[in-house]
C-alpha cells in the first residue's frame, strides 16, 4: 500500500515537474531512489537510516493518503482535492509539506546540538556539518522564501538538498563536486577518507554503527536513539511510533444505535409530548391485572434440574414437615463372609465349637452358624427368614424417630438473683406464743398502736383483749354474734376498738389507755343527739347505744363486712357488700355522722381503705381497686388486680404500694407509681388468701391463707423512685390446723417488732417472732 | 464405753481446790483414764479423801466447768494428752428440791427476795403478798387496780422494810411493812403517779433512798422514797387520790418523779440499779442503756437484735448484764467492755421467751432464769450448760428470785408460787 502510494505520488508529481521548480519535481525520483536503494543500504550495514527515512516517508504519505491522521487535516483535504483532479494545487501542497519537514528537521537538529545530547564524535562531524546546514538553511529560506510554514506533520523528515538533480550518481563518481548551488557554483565533495581512516573512525567512534553516508548530499547522518528504536520497532513488525497506541478504544463518533437511520434534523413531532392513550390503556389493564391477582410477582422457585435419586437415605439433617429432625431408620447389618454359602475355612466352627454352642443358653449362641455347601444349589431355604424379618420390622418400629432436644441451661441460672433470706433479717421465724381462749375460729385480730395489746374477734361471739408480752387474756367482751372484723383506732390517744358483727359496727373503749385517754374514748362513744339516724328513720345507718357492750353501735341496713379507720382516727369507713348503693359508708366519730360517698358502686365492694398519709380512698371490688382522690372528689386511678375475687387489701406505710390477696390464691403487689397493673403476682398459697398485712416500719409483708400457712415476704420499698420494690419470700409459717377447709383467717404485724400474729380457724392465735 | 478396752488413754491430772483443809488432796499428779467425766473424777476425789459420806464435786478446767469427758475436753481445747491438766474441784451445787408451793388467785408476776425475812410476790390480781421463809403467807398488800408487774424491797431498820410495787395501773405504791421478823403488817405509804402507761419494772437503789421504774411510756422515772427526806419536810406536791377508792387510809401523799430518764424508744421492760449512781435499763427497742442518775444522762448503750424483757446486773464485780428477751437465749454482756457490741456469752437452753433472769448476790457465778417453757434454770456462767433445770411450772413461768441464800422462788401463769431449796449451795 505504501509503495503504491509512493508510486501514485510519484506519478502525480511527474507531470507537475515541468510546471514547478526543478528541486521539488525531483521528489518522486528521490523517493523512487530511496526505495530502490533499500537493499543496498541494508547490505551497507547502515540500513536503519534509510529504512527509517523511507518508512517515515511512507508513514507521512500513508497518513496523507488515508487522511485519518487527525494532525493532517489539511493534507486530507488535499487528498480529496487530488481526487477531484486539482493536481496543481496538490503538488503545491505537497511541496509545502516537504519543505516544512526539512525546516523542522533542521530546527530539531540544531536543538539537539545545542542541548549537547550529541556525543563528541557527532560534534566533530557536526562542526563541519553545522555550518553547511546553516548555509543550507539560509539557502532554503532563500529558496522557499515566504512559503515557509510550520507544519507538525513532517517533523521527522530529513532535509533533502539534492543538488545532483535527476541524474545517476555514477556521473559524479569521478568529479570533485557533487551538484550545483542555485547560483550555479559547484558543490565540492567532502574529502574522501581512505578505508583505513574509515575503519579507525568506526572503531573509535561509538556512534559509528549508527552513522550513515548520504551519497546524494555527500554527508554523514547520525541516527538518533529514537530513530534506532523506531527502526527496531519496524523490524519487529510494530507501529514505528512508540507513542501510538494501536489498540486505542474505539470511539464511536457517530452513534447510530437508537437514533434511527438516517439522522434527521426534523423537529420532534407533537405526539411525542402528548401522553399516549394507548399506553394509558395498557397501564390500566396491567394495574387491574395486578389488583385481581392475575399477575403475580412471586417468582416460582425453580425446580432443581438435578436431584438425588436416593435422597431419603441421606436426609439426616433436613427438617421434616412437623419440624422435627428426620432420623433415618437403623440400617440392617450387612452379610459378611461367614454368611457365604461357601465361607473360608476359618469361619467354619469346629466340631467342639458346635458342641459348645449346644451347651450355651439360646440367647448367648451366635445368631448364625456358618455352614459350607458345595454349590448354591444345595443351600436350603433360610429357616429364620420370617423371624429375621419380624425382628427387623420390630427394630424399625421401636427405633426412636424423634430426637429430643435437651436445652442445655444451668437450672441455677434460671433462678432470679435474690438476696438470701438470712441477709434480710429480722423477720418472724419461730412460734413463741399462743393466745388460747377463744372457743370458735378466730376471725380477726388487730394490735394496738403501742404494741402492748392485741385484740381478736372470733366466731364464738367474743372479742378478746390480750397482753402481747405474756399471752394473757385481759378482757373478754361477749357480743353473742360472730365477730367478723375488728380494728383499733390508729390514734394512740383514742383507745377504741371498732368491731364488726352482724349489721353493726361497735365502737368501744378498749380500756388500755390511761385515765385521760380512757375518758376521751368514753366520751366519744357516748351517743350524741346529732347522730345520724337517731331521729331520722330513713337514714342509711342508725347510731345507737350498744346493748351488748359499753359503746356505740352503728347499725347498717345490711351485713357489714369490714371497717377501716382513717389514720387520724376520726373517720372510719365501713363496707357492706350486699348493699348496692350504700356499700361504702364513711362515718365520722366526732360528730357521729354518716355519709354515703358513692351513689353507685362498680361491682361488689370487698374492702375499703384510707391512704395512710394523703386524702386518697381505696375501694376494692371483686376484680378492681379504685383509688379516689377525696380532696378533688374524683377517681384518681383504677387498678386491675388480675384476680377473680379480692379478699383482702393492705397498704404500705409509704402509701404508694398496695398488696391484695384474693380467693384464687394470688397475692398481687401494686406499685401505684409504676402502673395500674400488678407489679408482682405471687402464687405461693395452695388455698385462698384470707388476709394480707404490711409491717408499719420493717420492710415486711405477710399473707395468710386457708392452707394453714402464713407467708412472710421481705418487701423493700426504696425511696428512690427509679428503684423498683424488692420482694423476696423469706418464710413460710406453719402451725395452724386446717379446720373445715379454713386455715389462717387473719394476720397482723406487731407495730414495732418484726412479729406476726396469726388467727387460725383452730381457735388459736399464734405469735411468730424473729 | 471405750472400745479399745485395756489400752485406754490416760491423762495426767493434778487436783487443786480452794476448799478447807479437810477436802484437800495431795498435790501430786495422777494418771486417770481419759474417758472419765465429772462423775468419775468425783469418785476419784472421794476415794482420795476417803470420807465416809460421798460428796459430789464439780471440776473446773481453765475456768470452765467440766461437762464432758476429759478426752473430748482435750480435743475441743486442742490440748496435748501429754500435758498435766490442773483441775480445780469445787463442791457440786445440789439439786433444787421442791419445798412448798402456794396458789395465788391469779398469775404470779413478780417476786422479790431481797429482804432476808420476807418474800414479796406480786400477782395479776393486783395484790402483793408477803411470805415467810417457811412459806407461810404473812400478809397481803391490796390497793392496785391492775396487775402488779414488779416489786422492790428496801430493808429498813430491823423488823421493817419498804415494799414498792409497780403495776399496770400506771402507779407505784410504797408500802411500809413492819414486824417482818414476827407478824408483818403493811401500810400504804405513798402512791407514785407519773407514768402515762403501764409500769413494767421497778428497782430500789442500793442506798435505799430511791426507786427507779420503767414503763410502757418509754421513760424511766426515779422516785425518792427515802423516809428521811419525808421527815425532813420537803414539800411534796399533793396529788388527787380520789380514783384509788380502795386505798387504805395509810396513803398519805403522792410525789412526782425526781428524775425522768428519756431515751428508749419503746417500752422499758426492765431496770436494775447495781451501783449508787448507775441504772441499767432494758427495753423493747432491743437496747440496754446505762444511765447516770445524778446527771440523768445515758452513758452507754448496747444494742441487740431482740426485744429484751428481763435484765439483771451482777456477776463478778457486778459488771455483767444478763438479759433475756423474746427469744430463748440468755445473753450476758460485759458492761466494762464498752467496745464490744455483741453479747459476751449466749446461754441457750430454754425453749421459750425468757421472762426473768437473776444473779445471785454473793455467789457471783450463779444465775437463775425462767422462761415461757415453764422451767427455772440455774446456771453457772462458767459453763454453757445449765447446772439444774427445774420444771417448776406447767405453763409459763414469769418470775424468779433468790431468797435467803439458797432458796429459789418462782412464780408462773399457773398461779403457783414455788419454793425450791438447794441442798448444798
Amino acid at each position: 500500500m505504501a509503495r503504491q502510494g509512493k508510486r501514485k505520488a510519484g506519478d502525480v508529481r511527474e507531470p507537475s515537474n515541468g510546471t514547478t521548480d526543478p528541486e521539488s519535481s525531483d521528489e518522486g525520483d528521490l523517493l523512487e531512489g530511496n526505495a530502490s536503494d533499500d537493499e543496498g543500504a541494508l547490505s551497507d550495514g547502515s540500513e536503519g537510516g534509510l529504512v527509517a527515512s523511507s518508512s517515515e516517508d511512507e508513514g507521512a504519505l500513508a497518513s496523507e493518503e488515508e487522511g485519518s491522521d487527525p494532525e493532517s487535516d489539511g493534507e486530507g483535504e488535499s487528498d480529496e482535492e487530488n481526487e477531484d483532479g486539482e493536481i496543481g494545487e496538490a503538488t503545491e501542497e505537497l511541496a509545502q509539506a516537504v519543505q516544512d519537514y526539512y525546516l523542522e528537521r533542521d530546527a530539531r537538529e540544531g536543538e539537539e546540538a545545542e542541548n549537547g545530547e550529541l556525543v563528541r564524535g557527532q560534534e566533530e562531524v557536526g562542526v563541519s556539518g553545522r555550518g553547511e546546514e546553516e548555509e543550507r538553511r539560509g539557502a532554503g529560506e532563500e529558496r522557499f522564501g515566504p512559503h515557509v510554514d510550520e507544519s507538525d506533520s513532517s517533523e521527522d523528515e530529513r532535509p533533502d538538498r539534492n543538488t545532483v538533480g535527476n541524474v545517476p550518481l555514477e556521473w559524479y563518481k569521478d568529479e570533485e563536486h557533487i551538484g550545483y548551488t542555485k547560483h550555479g557554483k559547484k558543490i565540492i565533495k567532502q574529502k574522501r577518507k581512505d578505508e583505513l581512516d574509515k575503519f579507525l573512525k568506526q572503531a573509535d567512534d561509538p556512534k559509528a554503527w549508527r552513522t550513515l553516508y548520504d551519497e546524494y548530499n555527500d554527508e554523514d547522518i547520525v541516527l538518533s536513539k529514537e530513530e534506532i528504536a523506531m527502526i527496531q520497532r519496524i523490524r519487529q513488525g510494530k507501529i514505528p511510533h512508540a507513542e501510538v497506541n494501536p489498540h486505542e478504544p474505539y470511539v464511536d463518533w457517530f452513534e447510530f444505535e437508537d437514533k434511527g437511520q438516517p439522522l434527521s434534523g426534523a423537529p420532534e413531532p407533537k405526539r411525542r409530548f402528548i401522553p399516549s392513550k394507548w399506553e394509558a390503556k395498557q397501564v390500566v389493564k396491567i394495574v387491574r391485572a395486578i389488583r385481581k391477582g392475575w399477575i403475580s410477582f412471586d417468582k416460582k422457585p425453580e425446580a432443581p434440574r438435578v436431584y438425588l435419586l436416593w435422597e431419603d437415605d441421606f436426609r439426616t439433617a433436613d427438617k421434616t414437615a412437623n419440624g422435627l429432625t428426620y432420623i433415618p431408620p437403623p440400617k440392617p447389618k450387612l452379610p459378611g463372609h461367614e454368611e457365604s454359602y461357601n465361607p473360608p475355612l476359618e469361619y467354619l466352627p469346629t466340631e467342639e465349637e458346635l458342641n459348645s454352642y449346644d451347651l450355651m443358653y439360646e440367647e448367648d449362641r451366635p445368631k448364625y452358624i456358618p455352614r459350607k455347601f458345595d454349590s448354591l444349589r444345595q443351600v436350603p431355604s433360610y429357616a429364620n427368614f420370617v423371624k429375621d424379618k419380624f425382628e427387623r420390622c420390630l427394630d424399625l418400629y421401636l427405633s426412636p424417630r424423634i430426637r429430643k432436644k435437651r436445652i442445655n441451661i444451668d437450672p441455677e441460672s434460671l433462678i432470679p438473683k435474690l438476696p438470701k433470706p438470712k441477709d434480710l433479717q429480722p423477720f418472724p421465724t419461730t412460734l413463741y406464743l399462743e393466745f388460747l381462749g377463744h372457743e370458735g375460729a378466730v376471725r380477726t385480730l388487730a394490735t394496738d398502736p403501742s404494741g402492748q395489746w392485741l385484740a381478736s374477734g372470733s366466731r364464738d361471739g367474743t372479742v378478746r383483749l390480750w397482753e402481747v408480752q405474756t399471752g394473757r387474756c385481759r378482757k373478754v367482751w361477749s357480743l353473742n354474734t360472730p365477730v367478723k372484723f375488728l380494728s383499733w383506732n390508729p390514734n394512740p390517744d383514742r383507745p377504741l376498738l371498732a368491731v364488726v358483727f352482724g349489721r353493726s359496727v361497735l365502737l368501744m373503749g378498749s380500756g388500755t389507755g390511761n385515765e385521760t385517754q380512757s375518758e376521751a374514748a368514753a366520751g366519744l362513744v357516748k351517743l350524741q343527739e346529732t347522730a345520724t339516724g337517731a331521729a331520722d328513720e330513713g337514714a342509711v345507718v342508725r347510731w345507737q347505744k350498744s346493748e351488748r357492750a359499753e359503746g356505740l353501735e352503728v347499725v347498717h341496713k345490711h351485713d357489714v363486712a369490714h371497717v377501716s379507720w382513717h389514720h387520724k382516727g376520726d373517720y372510719f369507713a365501713s363496707t357492706s357488700p350486699d348493699a348496692v348503693s350504700t356499700a361504702v359508708l364513711v362515718h365520722q366519730l366526732g360528730k357521729q355522722q354518716t355519709q354515703n360517698p358513692f351513689r353507685k358502686n362498680h361491682g361488689r365492694v370487698q374492702r375499703v381503705l384510707f391512704h395512710p398519709t394523703r386524702p386518697f380512698f381505696f375501694v376494692a371490688t371483686q376484680t378492681h381497686v379504685r383509688v379516689y382522690n377525696l380532696a378533688k372528689q374524683q377517681l384518681a386511678k383504677k387498678l386491675t388486680a388480675g384476680v377473680n375475687q379480692i379478699s383482702s387489701m393492705a397498704i404500705h406505710s409509704g402509701g404508694d404500694n398496695l398488696i391484695i390477696g384474693s380467693y384464687d390464691n394470688k397475692l398481687t403487689w401494686f406499685d401505684m407509681d409504676l402502673s395500674t397493673k400488678p407489679y408482682r403476682t405471687l402464687r405461693y398459697h395452695d388455698s385462698s388468701i384470707e388476709g394480707v398485712a404490711f409491717h408499719r416500719s420493717y420492710p415486711l409483708f405477710a399473707s395468710c391463707s386457708d392452707d394453714g400457712s402464713a407467708h412472710v415476704f421481705h418487701g423493700m420499698v426504696y425511696s428512690n423512685l427509679l428503684e423498683n420494690p424488692l420482694i423476696v419470700p423469706v418464710k413460710i409459717l406453719r402451725g395452724h390446723k386446717v379446720v373445715e377447709s379454713e386455715g389462717v383467717l387473719d394476720c397482723a404485724f406487731h407495730p414495732t417488732q418484726p412479729w406476726l400474729f396469726t388467727a387460725g380457724a383452730d381457735k388459736s392465735i399464734k405469735l411468730y417472732c424473729n | 464405753m471405750d472400745a479399745m478396752g485395756g489400752e485406754e488413754r490416760q491423762v495426767q491430772v493434778r487436783f487443786v481446790t480452794k476448799l478447807p483443809e479437810e477436802y484437800r488432796v495431795t498435790n501430786a499428779s495422777f494418771a486417770v483414764p481419759a474417758r472419765l467425766t465429772r462423775y468419775g473424777l468425783s469418785e476419784v476425789i472421794n476415794s482420795l479423801l476417803s470420807t465416809e459420806k460421798l460428796r459430789p464435786f464439780d471440776f473446773l478446767v481453765g475456768g470452765e466447768l467440766l461437762r464432758t469427758s476429759l478426752e473430748s475436753l482435750l480435743v475441743s481445747k486442742k490440748l496435748s494428752a501429754e500435758t498435766t491438766l490442773t483441775i480445780e474441784y469445787i463442791p457440786a451445787v445440789g439439786l433444787p428440791k421442791p419445798v412448798s408451793s402456794h396458789v395465788h388467785d391469779d398469775w404470779v408476776s413478780a417476786i422479790n427476795g431481797t429482804s432476808p425475812d420476807v418474800l414479796v410476790s406480786g400477782c395479776y390480781d393486783g395484790v402483793a403478798r408477803l411470805w415467810s421463809s417457811s412459806g407461810e403467807a404473812l400478809t397481803s398488800l391490796q390497793g392496785h387496780s391492775d396487775a402488779i408487774t414488779s416489786t422492790a424491797v428496801i430493808p429498813r431498820a430491823s423488823g421493817s422494810c419498804d415494799v414498792i410495787t409497780a403495776s399496770k395501773d400506771r402507779t407505784l405504791r410504797v408500802w411500809q411493812v413492819k414486824g417482818t421478823d414476827s407478824q408483818p403488817s403493811g401500810d400504804l405509804h405513798q402512791v407514785l403517779r407519773g407514768h402515762s402507761a403501764a409500769i413494767q419494772s421497778v428497782v430500789a437503789s442500793p442506798s435505799g433512798n430511791e426507786v427507779a421504774s420503767g414503763s410502757w411510756d418509754t421513760t424511766i422515772k426515779v422516785w425518792s422514797v427515802s423516809r428521811d427526806a419525808e421527815d425532813g419536810g420537803s414539800a411534796p406536791k399533793r396529788q388527787r387520790v380520789e380514783d384509788s377508792g380502795a386505798a387504805p387510809a395509810g396513803e398519805q401523799e403522792a410525789r412526782e418523779a425526781r428524775v425522768t430518764l428519756e431515751g428508749h424508744s419503746q417500752c422499758v421492760s426492765a431496770v436494775d440499779w447495781s451501783r449508787a449512781d448507775t441504772i441499767h435499763s432494758a427495753s423493747w427497742d432491743h437496747s440496754v442503756r446505762t444511765w447516770d442518775v445524778q446527771a440523768a444522762v445515758n452513758t452507754s448503750t448496747i444494742t441487740g437484735s431482740k426485744v429484751i424483757l428481763a435484765l439483771s446486773v451482777g456477776g463478778e464485780g457486778g459488771a455483767l448484764l444478763a438479759t433475756g428477751g423474746a427469744d430463748p437465749a440468755i445473753r450476758i454482756w460485759d458492761s466494762r467492755d464498752s467496745s464490744s457490741t455483741g453479747s459476751a456469752i449466749q446461754l441457750l437452753s430454754h425453749k421459750g421467751w425468757i421472762t426473768a433472769v437473776k444473779w445471785h448476790k454473793t455467789r457471783t457465778h450463779q444465775l437463775l432464769s425462767t422462761s415461757h417453757d415453764g422451767t427455772v434454770k440455774m446456771w453457772d456462767v462458767r459453763s454453757k450448760v445449765p447446772l439444774h433445770t427445774v420444771q417448776a411450772h406447767t405453763v409459763k413461768a414469769l418470775c424468779v428470785d433468790w431468797f435467803q441464800e439458797a432458796t429459789i422462788v418462782s412464780g408462773g401463769a399457773d398461779n403457783q408460787l414455788r419454793f425450791h431449796a438447794l441442798d448444798n449451795p
